[in-house]
């Protein structure tokens, strides 16, 4: 029998107030087409060496680490696992900027050093001392599907063979503004009616124990790739006979989708939640969390403060849907998430 | 000598992104690593990269910058004496 895999803390800072859940009753609704994260005073959590030395992103991901450890009394994880689109992409730009302009000669070490994608799962392992499984994921817009994917696995895997009981699963990606420009002009972001490009930090502790701060539970993790439509069917086709959780991600109360306001993306959901889940509720997240390459997590995020609270907020439910059906209970949110309708994953969490 | 202290600060400052600390707050004669601005090694790098950047001055050994960054003073004087810009 798999193991049981629970999210025990979960924080983030993005375009809502920081390390809150504020925005569950009293969010913030932009009309920028670009929104960076709402950042906390670092000063009450760095010291002045750790402050001038961190890029943002870091910052953000150190902290929101650091604040899921201590929720969930866990001092070092046994495994850390990390999804980012972008990587540290601000040093990146620096040290590359420095290099047309300036040659190759005089290069700042410290945005070479901060320029790499796994960066941030380095720092967060000198931070906490963990010199175990160490990962990052970077493939765009599931990173994040990826390292959830990861740690769900080697939590739930056979006893025999399980090495952790505690992952530190993170999703981190930054906005630039000269990265957004390049994605205008590119047809990505800033389209009519669009969510805006935003920017995301988000830090998870799954464990297999269940304690009194256990937000959720995670029931499956499942990538799909190519043709994902004859592949539903496949899974619908098995259901009934022989896996009970490929059912129950057929028959979750709701479902948390990434529309984003671009009809080419989000009819891809409507109408696969449509011939896939009908009649379940669906729920939004980029309406106030913004759109960027681990935005999903935020989504992941939303849906298991959700369940916690055992409510969900007029401004995450889709009202202007024709799927929409009355309240349901809520032990069981799936989110679903697809990036430019070839990769498509589902995240089933549960009471 | 005056001058280019401040001048010096103001670079260190800029350079290894040291918040909310003034050109005045910054004891010339003060030890720059373990002690004082509490620098470290990946500081020295930078410092070193602003030795050859502003000023001409190329350090090939290693332990020479234990000498030459003890004090911006004697970062000061050393680079009066050897800086080629």
């Amino acid at each position: 029998m798999s193991q049981p895999v629970y999210i025990n803390s979960i924080k983030q800072i993005s375009a809502q107030p920081p390390l809150t859940e504020d925005w569950f009753d009293n969010p913030v609704f932009y009309t920028e087409q670009y929104v960076r994260s709402v950042e906390p005073d670092y000063k009450q959590f760095f010291t002045p060496n750790e402050a001038r030395r961190y890029g943002k992103i870091l910052k953000r991901a150190l902290l929101v680490s650091r604040q899921v450890m201590a929720e969930s009394g866990v001092t070092q994880p046994d495994a850390i696992v990390t999804g980012t689109g972008l990587g540290c992409i601000e040093s990146t730009e620096i040290f590359l900027d420095k290099l047309v302009r300036e040659g190759e000669e005089f290069l700042n070490p410290t945005h070479f050093m901060q320029s790499t994608h796994n960066t941030i799962g380095s720092l967060i392992a000198i931070d906490t001392q963990c010199k175990s499984y160490n990962n990052t994921y970077s493939h765009k817009g599931i990173s994040f599907e990826c390292a959830l994917q990861d740690a769900f696995l080697q939590l739930q895997g056979r006893e025999e063979v399980r090495r952790f009981s505690t992952v530190l699963v993170g999703a981190h990606d930054e906005m630039l503004p000269a990265y957004f420009t390049l994605l205008v002009k590119a047809g990505y972001v800033g389209k009519s009616n669009q969510t805006f490009a935003g920017e995301t930090a988000v830090a998870m502790m799954l464990s297999e124990n269940k304690t009194e701060n256990t937000w959720c539970k995670i029931e499956a993790v499942e990538k799909l790739y190519g043709d994902v439509r004859k592949k539903m069917e496949d899974v619908r086709c098995e259901t009934s006979q022989v896996s009970n959780l490929k059912s129950q991600i057929l028959n979750p109360d709701y479902i948390m989708i990434g529309t984003n306001g671009v009809k080419e993306n989000d009819d891809v959901y409507y109408e696969n939640c449509a011939k896939w889940f009908p009649n379940i509720p669906l729920l939004q997240y980029k309406n106030i969390f913004g759109e960027s390459y681990s935005a999903s997590a935020l989504g992941v995020y939303a849906a298991a403060t959700c369940l916690k609270r055992g409510e969900i907020p007029k401004h995450l439910r889709i009202t202007n849907h024709k799927l929409r059906t009355a309240d349901k209970s809520i032990n069981r949110i799936l989110c679903y998430n697809h990036f430019e309708n070839k990769n498509h994953t589902f995240i089933l969490l549960s009471k | 000598m005056d001058e280019l202290i401040l001048k010096l600060k103001n670079e260190i400052i800029a350079v290894l992104n040291l918040e909310d600390v003034k050109p005045e707050d910054i004891d010339e004669n003060a030890p720059l690593f373990g002690e004082g601005l509490g620098l470290d090694s990946i500081d020295a790098l930078e410092l070193i990269v602003l030795m050859e950047k502003e000023y001409g001055i190329k350090l090939n050994d290693p332990n020479q910058g234990k000498d030459v960054f003890k004090s911006i003073t004697i970062m000061a004087e050393f680079i009066t004496a050897n800086r080629t810009k």
